[in-house]
């Protein structure tokens, strides 16, 4: 899996490709805590490019979200974790495994980014 | 049989999932299929390799794959600890964010994703699990037209092609009557033999469309447009395939 980067001033988008299975799961976790230890817990997910999930993956994305949403942030609303785009194979997990209700899920990567 | 022996570290999934991807291939599983199968083997390898044995002193995973009665069968053994599923308990997958707990998702996915999850243990051979997908039959339409005069003779060629498809797998089958001008009762007959061999196969659907009147009338004065499925066009026909039985 590839996970690549952009900053926006009051977002973190991370693109992901690839396969995130239980071996590739550990490297998101990696991107999201220096976010996270950076105080950046606003962060956009683009799933586009994503081909496959495995539940360790899931696990990832559930911590991520609970840690995003524990933090109070000054502005109007604290952290989160959402999610851009969902393609199909990915969008059977999540609805599998009851996910689709767990997240904000956007269709377009600018809306999901401008979402907060 | 095919089998592989592996790790259980995490760089063997890349393995396991090239063994998978032949034995979906081989078995013939459509795209769907062959995602679930590899997911579901998935996640029992990493239950395995996060789960079985201790992250110091990892044994193997021995898989293997087989096709039969119509099912693939993959089995994963290894010798870690044992495995009880009954220990595990069943996510709650409707809890909000709040109280959703990460864990026995594995376990839960690999009973939707199969037909059958089995676990057992010997003293031996240690954790035994058998994962079952039934391979499906062919499901993809095809569409014969036929033309001109149908008669004995020329029905009988017509439908041999038919046969063929059917034969071959093929469950559902559109004969397009656009182009027949005339239907003699022997070429009735034939359509009657070919819906009789189709029905005979699980799933089997005939379906015919775009009847021009003088051979609509035929089966009106026969009373056979009560035993075939008749469509006005081919899109018609083409959606009413898996709807209903015909």
């Amino acid at each position: 899996m590839d996970v690549s980067h952009k900053k926006f001033n009051r977002v973190d988008l991370l693109t992901l490709e690839g396969r995130m299975d239980a071996a590739s799961a550990p490297q998101l976790k990696q991107h999201i805590d220096a976010l996270f230890e950076q105080g950046r817990y606003r962060i956009v997910l683009d799933l586009a490019k994503l081909d496959y999930i495995a539940s360790p993956g899931l696990r990832v994305l559930i911590e991520a979200r609970k840690r995003a949403r524990d933090r109070k942030l000054t502005d109007i609303e604290g952290g989160d974790v959402r999610i851009a785009n969902l393609p199909p194979r990915i969008k059977e997990v999540f609805d599998l495994t009851g996910f689709t209700s767990l997240f904000e899920i956007y269709n377009d990567t600018l809306d999901a980014v401008g979402s907060f | 049989m095919e089998t592989l022996t592996v790790p259980a570290t995490l760089d063997a999934l890349a393995h396991i999932s090239a063994f998978i991807t032949d034995a979906t291939t081989r078995a013939g599983l459509d795209e769907h299929a062959a995602w679930q199968v590899q997911l579901a083997v998935d996640e029992a390898a990493t239950n395995i390799i996060q789960h079985g044995y201790p992250a110091e002193t990892p044994g193997n995973i021995d898989l293997a794959w087989h096709i039969a009665g119509g099912d693939l069968i993959v089995t994963l053994r290894d010798q870690g600890q044992r495995f009880t599923p009954e220990h595990v308990p069943a996510p709650d997958i409707t809890s909000p964010l709040e109280e959703r707990q990460a864990g026995g998702l594995g376990i839960y996915l690999m009973g939707q994703l199969m037909d059958s999850v089995k676990y057992e243990f010997d003293p031996v051979q240690g954790n035994i699990l058998t994962l079952t997908k039934q391979i499906a039959l062919p499901t993809a339409t095809q569409v014969f037209e036929l033309a001109g005069r149908l008669d004995a003779v020329s029905t009988q060629q017509a439908i041999a092609q038919v046969s063929a498809a059917i034969a071959a797998g093929t469950r559902h089958i559109l004969l397009d009557l656009a182009r027949v001008t005339f239907l003699s009762s022997s070429g009735m007959r034939a359509l009657l033999l070919v819906r009789k061999e189709l029905l005979a196969r699980e799933g089997g659907e005939l379906r015919l469309c775009s009847l021009q009147p003088q051979v609509r009338e035929v089966f009106t004065l026969t009373g056979f447009t009560q035993l075939f499925a008749l469509h006005q066009t081919r899109e018609e026909a083409l959606r009413a395939f898996g709807q209903s039985s015909a």
